[in-house]
């Protein structure tokens, strides 16, 4: 189970002790407000980070140290939680009892990577100039990137303008402008800051207690002065100036992105009944989606809902033919209307709690899952009591679901096109 | 049903071969709520030549693939809504040598192996679901057409091969999947949808025992004969073309390369191949490597640069591709690095290094019970236990890297396929 402990003002761990595991995994999350302001340079900062310490000055002699580990890896953590962007580090490393001849792999590896945070290598009162201009660079090719990708990108092209004015409107990883502006002196500024006052989420999956944890992250975090801000809760999405746009572009496939609004966020008490209701309408090979628009009508390829619970968004993807936009869009707006009527047999109701419930049932199985549930979950503002939210996802009844689906409205909509032949 | 420890990865290992030829291996794990299931047979994309009982079939390009997408249909039923009834997690892939069919579950393994273990060995091709398949699989075909990774990759394949089927996309192409029949699909299953041709692996915290006698009652205790591949084909150790060319909406250029090596052998010998061929990688342009810390100073790769070894049944070679303005100097300067590699050799220390960062990270990927199936079937087809790695890392030797290095790391071996981005319009 999870064991909270506070290591000093702002800072947190939570340490999920478990024997059962090849490798530990320990993420360390500095937390920061979603802003068009900062978020290129929360992005950038780990990458920054893991080009070199005093004492490990490149990333031959990272790779060098982590493969020393055992082939331990460290990797840039930045995530979007609903208004919250996290900057930080996330590693995996082998469990000290596979390790040959009694070598020590968790001590070593925590010492690691807080020289990784905490021993930037310097030049001129900023971080080296080579580093972030490559690592800029890196990031930039990285937000392009998912054009390359058309579902990603149609859906976060609908996110972007269907949520303007909103922090889920931003990228995760911020935009390219944003990204070219940063200069060395001022990345540095930045991260002097989001070390000395942002709150700090620290969790710790592994075999070691958290006592033997604690005490050798505490003793990291003591050489940092810090003046810990605290964040403004989250906010769902109010909702604004709907927005319908379609873009062409040299596709075989057309995709089509719809975005629905909805009051209930992760923190409302209907959260269960609106997770059920997206894995009823659009999550999965039995969701009325997928059997109704793609097996029954053939309309699309692929299709599929997914739930934002910590604003309060719902989109809809779907692959289709061209010429079936109007028609596609139709069904799945139907498919919805079937979901608010309550039109719902108790099979599809079943198979959708039992899907939500089977992962929730199995988040404990890999450190990954664990880390990824919890570190969320803690930052959205929801109970990380397990048992308490699968009991209310299956006390979920047809009507609960009506009456969620009742509560979305439909707000924008976002189309890839091929040019045509 | 023997029971094999592996202490060095705490390991165990139920294990046995029933009357009709079906090889069952289940990994036990105490103590973890999720179940998974593996049913895979020796069969891909490209086993499309093949002999049964006295006659000889060439399928068309994309038939493993489209087998895999009807077997989900039975007389009747709906095998994805039963899954779901049951709470499992149903899925299937074709590679170009294996068909998996697999699930998770937490609560109704038993129930959920049985629909898996019936469906996979039912064959039920309507006409008309045939018919109405090949628009779903039209489909299938434009998303990859859109993926610039499968068409790069794709393209590469085709330079790099003569004759190997691999240079054959896994899906085949709209016009072969028009030629594919109830009846092909019908042979196609009765040749290699045959116990004595698949596994069954299992990981979770489940009975061996009750595994095993629910594959015999499912699938029965008759040994059936299995279908000959036929491997007409014969490649030489060159590249077919020295590069090509494509243009698609990309944000940046990307490439993917790769040296042809000789086919990896079977039994223990295979695994060894694989381990000297990413070891090879590893020192040839692992984040580890000079030559990586310099490409990416230099800022002629970035962090998608990756590669490996790739093994497939009767081909193999050293891959990598990532995003880059500048492949050919990616390639020049890795023939270059080889050469130079292989004449001066790696110092002992970085060498035992290298090992015991490879080994540390196939132990770590054991968590991940997708990973573990996958590779345990895999090794299984080609004749070896893979919870033996270790073993074979310890008795790797330098000099086996190195001659790979000067071997396959050749010019003439070298394919290179880009993508370039198409200009606005």
């Amino acid at each position: 189970m999870i064991e909270t402990m506070e290591l000093r003002s702002g800072v947190h761990l939570y340490a999920c002790r478990d024997t059962r595991f090849k490798q530990g995994a320990l993420s360390i999350q500095f937390v920061r407000p979603m802003k068009k302001e900062e978020a290129a340079c929360n992005a950038l900062l780990p990458a920054v980070l893991l080009r070199g310490t005093e004492e490990y000055p490149d990333l031959r002699s990272i790779t060098l140290r982590l493969d020393d580990l055992y082939g331990a890896s460290v990797s840039t953590l930045v995530r979007r939680v609903g208004d919250y962007q996290t900057t930080g580090l996330y590693c995996s490393f082998m469990e000290d009892k596979f390790a040959l001849d009694g070598d020590e792999i968790l001590k070593p590896m925590l010492e690691f990577v807080f020289a990784l945070l905490l021993d930037p290598v310097m030049e001129n009162g900023g971080f080296s100039e080579s580093f972030v201009e490559s690592e800029k660079k890196n990031l930039i090719s990285t937000i392009e990137a998912e054009k390359n990708d058309k579902r990603v990108y149609a859906a976060s092209q609908l996110l972007k303008n269907m949520c303007r004015g909103d922090s889920f409107g931003l990228p995760r990883l911020g935009e390219k402008e944003d990204v070219e502006k940063i200069s060395a002196r001022s990345l540095y500024a930045h991260y002097r800051t989001v070390l000395e006052e942002s709150p700090v989420q620290i969790f710790y999956v592994g075999s070691a207690d958290k006592e033997t944890v604690a005490i050798l992250l505490t003793k990291q975090f003591e050489k940092i002065k810090r003046t810990p801000q605290f964040l403004p809760p989250q906010t769902a999405f109010s909702g604004g100036e709907e927005s319908h746009v379609t873009k062409v572009m040299d596709v075989a496939q057309a995709k089509l992105c719809m975005g629905f609004v909805t009051p209930i966020t992760n923190r409302s008490e209907d959260f269960a009944a609106m997770q059920v209701m997206n894995t009823v309408f659009g999550g999965g090979m039995t969701s009325k989606l997928f059997m109704n628009v793609r097996e029954k009508l053939s309309l699309c390829y692929s299709v599929g809902s997914f739930y934002y619970g910590t604003k309060g968004v719902m989109t809809v993807s779907a692959g289709i033919d061209d010429d079936k936009e109007q028609t596609a869009r139709d069904e799945i707006l139907a498919q919805l209307d079937a979901c608010r009527k309550g039109n719902i047999t108790p099979e599809e109701l079943a198979a959708a709690k039992e899907a939500v419930l089977s992962s929730l049932r199995t988040v404990h199985d890999s450190p990954g899952a664990i880390e990824g549930y919890y570190a969320t979950a803690a930052l959205s503002g929801v109970t990380l009591d397990l048992k308490a939210y699968a009991e209310a996802v299956s006390a979920v009844s047809t009507e609960n679901v009506a009456k969620v689906a009742k509560m979305l409205t439909y707000h924008s909509s976002f189309v890839l096109k091929g040019a045509g032949q | 049903m023997t029971i094999t420890q592996y202490p060095k990865l705490d390991e165990k290992v139920y294990a046995t071969v029933l009357q009709n030829g079906l090889t069952v291996k289940v990994v036990s794990r105490p103590g973890f709520t999720r179940k998974m299931a593996y049913f895979v047979t020796d069969f891909g994309a490209i086993h499309t030549d093949f002999e049964l009982e006295d006659k000889i079939y060439h399928a068309p390009a994309g038939i493993a693939h489209f087998l895999e997408h009807k077997m989900f249909e039975l007389p009747g039923r709906d095998v994805s809504a039963e899954f779901a009834a049951l709470g499992a997690n149903v899925n299937a892939f074709t590679s170009y040598d294996m068909t998996a069919y697999h699930f998770t579950c937490s609560e109704n393994f038993m129930e959920s192996l049985r629909l898996l273990l019936e469906f996979v060995s039912t064959p039920y091709f309507p006409e008309e679901s045939v018919q109405r398949e090949m628009g779903i699989i039209d489909q299938e075909i434009g998303m990859n057409e859109d993926s610039p990774d499968t068409r790069v990759f794709e393209e590469l394949m085709k330079c790099l091969y003569r004759q190997h089927p691999i240079r054959v996309p896994i899906l085949g192409s709209r016009q072969s999947l028009r030629q594919i029949t109830p009846e092909l699909l019908t042979a196609c299953h009765r040749a290699f949808y045959t116990p004595a041709n698949m596994i069954l692996c299992v990981v979770g915290d489940v009975n061996a025992d009750e595994v095993a006698a629910l594959a015999n009652e499912v699938l029965g205790t008759e040994r059936k004969p299995v279908g000959r591949k036929l491997r007409p084909w014969q490649e030489e150790m060159k590249a077919e073309r020295y590069d090509c060319n494509g243009w698609m909406e990309v944000a940046m250029p990307m490439f993917q390369m790769a040296f042809k090596a000789e086919p990896a052998p079977k039994g223990a010998a295979s695994i060894r191949a694989e381990i000297v061929g990413d070891l090879a990688a590893e020192a040839l342009f692992g984040e580890s490597s000079p030559l990586y810390l310099r490409l990416y100073e230099e800022g002629i790769i970035d962090s998608s640069f990756g590669g490996g070894f790739e093994s497939v049944d009767d081909c193999a070679m050293l891959a990598c591709g990532g995003d880059s303005y500048d492949a050919t100097a990616i390639r020049e300067a890795i023939l270059e690095r080889a050469a130079q590699l292989a004449e001066e050799g790696i110092e002992k220390a970085d060498f035992l290094r290298m090992k015991r960062s490879a080994m540390g990270r196939r132990i770590r990927d054991l968590d991940s019970f997708d990973s573990m199936c996958f590779r345990i079937c895999a090794y299984h087809f080609s004749g070896f236990d893979y919870f033996d790695f270790p073993a074979v890392y310890a008795q790797v030797r330098q000099e086996e890297v190195l001659e790979f290095l000067h071997r396959v790391v050749a010019k003439e071996r070298c394919a290179l396929s880009v993508i370039d981005p198409k200009e606005e319009t």
